[in-house]
């Protein structure tokens, strides 16, 4: 990776953290040196998440680095249990033990007969070339695979949401929304959602939902477990758009053998579609008088640049300018990954256009702030209600931003 | 930041940051830190010598701070040991007689307000330069020409010894004095350092100063106290000061414990009080344990608590202010709590 002028890209550490410390009754113990967990809730407080598991880490000193001594895990562990009474707890990873090769998987199955009531689990992907991406990935499958239990289907038809993270800028307005459409097409409640409104029982009830839908690739293995398991069919992708919504909520409606309430779905697009018609003439003017301004380039999490972009070009009638993913993994040929040089570069040539991505990025091209979609974030996030990406109300958030921006610069 | 990759944690990572120090001095940079953090440490990699080879043919000044956070316990370490490297990019000059360095307060703002004895430092002609974290580099690089170092804040003083020991110039710590007699020696000692004397400009504030340590210590008088997290001055000298006015430490929460802290401890012990010392974290349990020892007032907030105990708050308003309206604003909302607990406005 090397020098880093922004922020650099999540580690699979930060990724396991803004996993795991939103969920309720759970207490995540990072062997690690004092003060990482403050920093990580100041970034949570930040992000609006100020209620979660309870965050340790255990310090270490030169002994115990040059003697492997791990005993104070061991204490803390104990007074953890003794004293917070967990219905879980998470043992994380950092980068000094897993340079001298602490075995925290070991450690977690010596200390967890000791603790018969209090799963202990440990998480991996605290070391270097591994990106946040792979440790959301690991957490959400390891959430997974451990706490839910045999509770049957609950007879009060419910889903689960998987993969909506801290991580994800803007994560509660997106749930918040897939939550309303749910509720109005097709009268489901969430059952579990995963994990930035969850708590460690409701992940144990995981078991119990219709229907899973995974908000980010990084879920999808946690949701192939869960649908072997207990047979959940799942839905993938995010829905952006009016055109991108109405498909989405038909794969739910397949996947959940029901058809959707249609009276629902006419009253979202009908008053979609009339807000939307308002301002077609404004954007097929600058389409045709001023073609630069209405580029967009966009760079985020893959999932949300393809969805962004898709809404965009696809039904909006914008250009795509440049665009791509802050994870090499995902990269694709329309959506690479790009170096910080690289969409340094990458984005110039669409001066004049909209660019949607990270607020660092943002305030390094002097670009309208409001058009943040992904983090790292420079703002306080205090109020919960700002308006989401996905759905009806995502669809009309964006064009809305699109639009004023456009005619701020005319 | 410098981001390691696996090879570099096996191997090494001084090839990289070689290049990556390069860049920055190609694109300008006047200076480069470079801030060793817990892999570097761990694997021994020596940055020391790496900038002490590259610096002959590198225009910026390189400098660097070891901070392994294994080696410390908490925050201040860091940050005295990133300013004692600003001192590694200073440069020998000629002392100006009318030129003063303010080691821990900013250029810009008015918060804090300027303490009374740096305007009047002004007022006579004297050429402040306001050396701390917001500082420019060029201060930092200029400040051996001066005659004097003024010392506001507890993460200065080591760049200060430095100072001292490596361009003779001494230094008055401003911020571990609370008692009035105390601050007139300190005021006497700037006076000596600068040939100046001064006239009757204090002598307003002494006098209300003097009255409230008076009023203080006829009524906090075998009072106990505890120190939380959210006391932001350095814990030992106001503990040493409370005790003065007859005030007794119960339990004291310290970040760090440095060498400039033993001096006050002793000054504790020799007035009989041992409190208990703790480094808060946690604040549900620390809230219990407190309310465990029950002070009869807290210096600083105590989070979570059941609101039980008087709190003198927001001590932040007071880290960087030094003198006599320090020690007025401190007695004044000790009293303030105080009359507040008696059920009567301030």
């Amino acid at each position: 990776m090397g020098l880093c002028r922004f922020r650099p890209p999540m580690s699979g550490r930060m990724g396991i953290l803004w996993t795991l410390a939103s969920l309720k009754d759970a207490a995540a113990v990072e062997y690690g040196c004092m003060g990482h967990m403050m920093y990580g809730r100041v970034f949570l407080n930040r992000a609006g998440l100020s209620e979660g598991a309870r965050l340790y880490s255990t310090h270490i000193d030169e002994t115990d680095i040059s003697m492997g001594d791990t005993k104070r895990l061991d204490r803390v562990i104990c007074e953890i249990i003794s004293n917070d009474r967990p219905k879980a707890v998470f043992l994380l990873p950092s980068s000094v033990p897993m340079v001298i090769g602490t075995d925290l998987a070991a450690l977690s199955r010596e200390l967890q007969p000791e603790y018969p009531d209090v799963p202990i689990i440990p998480f991996g992907r605290g070391s270097f070339d591994v990106h946040g991406c792979d440790g959301v990935r690991d957490a959400l499958t390891t959430l997974a695979e451990t706490l839910p239990e045999d509770t049957g289907i609950d007879p009060d038809p419910k889903f689960n949401i998987i993969g909506s993270c801290a991580d994800m800028f803007r994560f509660g307005a997106d749930a918040r929304e897939t939550v309303r459409i749910m509720r109005g097409a097709f009268g489901l409640n969430p059952l579990c959602i995963m994990t930035s409104d969850a708590s460690v029982d409701d992940i144990r009830k995981m078991g119990g939902a219709r229907v899973n839908l995974v908000m980010r690739r990084e879920g999808e293995k946690a949701a192939a477990c869960l649908n072997k398991r207990f047979g959940t069919p799942c839905v993938s992708g995010r829905p952006y758009g009016v055109e991108g919504t109405l498909e989405w909520i038909e794969a739910v409606a397949e996947a959940l053998g029901i058809s959707p309430d249609q009276e629902f779905i006419r009253s979202e697009k009908t008053e979609c579609l009339r807000r939307l018609a308002y301002a077609a003439p404004m954007v097929r003017h600058i389409l045709r008088s001023h073609p630069d301004e209405a580029a967009v380039s966009l760079g985020g999490h893959a999932d949300v640049v393809k969805g962004i972009l898709g809404y965009a070009v696809g039904e909006v009638g914008l250009k795509k300018g440049a665009c791509w993913c802050d994870c090499p993994g995902m990269a694709s040929e329309d959506i690479p990954y790009l170096s910080e040089n690289e969409w340094t570069e990458a984005v110039r040539p669409y001066g004049n256009g909209l660019l949607m991505a990270n607020a660092e990025v943002l305030m390094h091209f002097g670009c309208n702030q409001n058009l943040q979609i992904s983090n790292p974030d420079t703002r306080w996030r205090v109020n919960p209600y700002e308006p989401p990406f996905v759905g009806f109300r995502g669809a009309l958030n964006l064009a809305d931003l699109w639009f004023n921006a456009m005619l701020e610069k005319n | 930041m410098y981001v390691l990759d696996q090879n570099e944690v096996v191997f090494g990572c001084r090839k990289g940051l070689v290049a990556a120090v390069k860049e920055m001095d190609r694109s300008g940079a006047e200076a480069v830190m470079l801030i060793s953090t817990c892999i570097p440490e761990v694997i021994g990699e020596d940055l020391e010598c790496m900038i002490r080879e590259m610096q002959p043919d590198i225009k910026a000044k390189l400098s660097i701070v070891r901070i392994g956070h294994f080696k410390c316990n908490s925050h201040p370490s860091g940050i005295w040991k990133t300013l004692v490297a600003y001192g590694d990019l200073m440069e020998d000059a000629d002392t100006r007689s009318d030129t003063v360095n303010v080691l821990g307060r900013g250029p810009d703002g008015d918060h804090p307000p300027m303490p009374k004895l740096l305007k009047e430092l002004s007022d006579r002609g004297f050429r402040l330069r306001f050396l701390a974290p917001g500082s420019g580099i060029d201060d930092f690089i200029a400040a051996p020409d001066a005659s004097l170092n003024l010392v506001v804040s507890q993460f200065m003083n080591p760049l200060a010894d430095m100072m001292s020991q490596r361009y003779g110039i001494s230094a008055v710590s401003l911020h571990e004095t609370y008692d009035v007699e105390g601050i007139d020696l300190l005021h006497s000692s700037v006076a000596d350092a600068l040939n100046i004397s001064w006239d009757s400009e204090f002598k307003e504030q002494r006098e209300k100063a003097a009255a409230l340590q008076k009023q203080a210590a006829d009524v906090f008088r075998g009072t106990q106290f505890v120190m939380t997290r959210e006391n932001m001055l350095m814990p030992l000298p106001l503990a040493a000061y409370l005790s003065e006015l007859g005030m007794i430490p119960a339990l004291i929460h310290m970040e760090e414990y440095y060498p400039d802290d033993k001096k006050w401890a002793k000054v504790l012990i020799e007035k009989g009080h041992d409190p208990l010392v703790c480094h808060m974290v946690n604040e549900e349990t620390d809230a219990k344990a407190i309310e465990l020892v029950g002070p009869d007032i807290s210096f600083g907030e105590i989070p979570r608590s059941s609101g039980k105990i008087r709190c003198v708050c927001d001590m932040q308003d007071l880290y960087g202010c030094i003198g006599y309206e320090r020690t007025i604003a401190l007695l004044e909302r000790m009293l303030t709590v105080l009359n507040r607990r008696n059920g009567t406005e301030a």
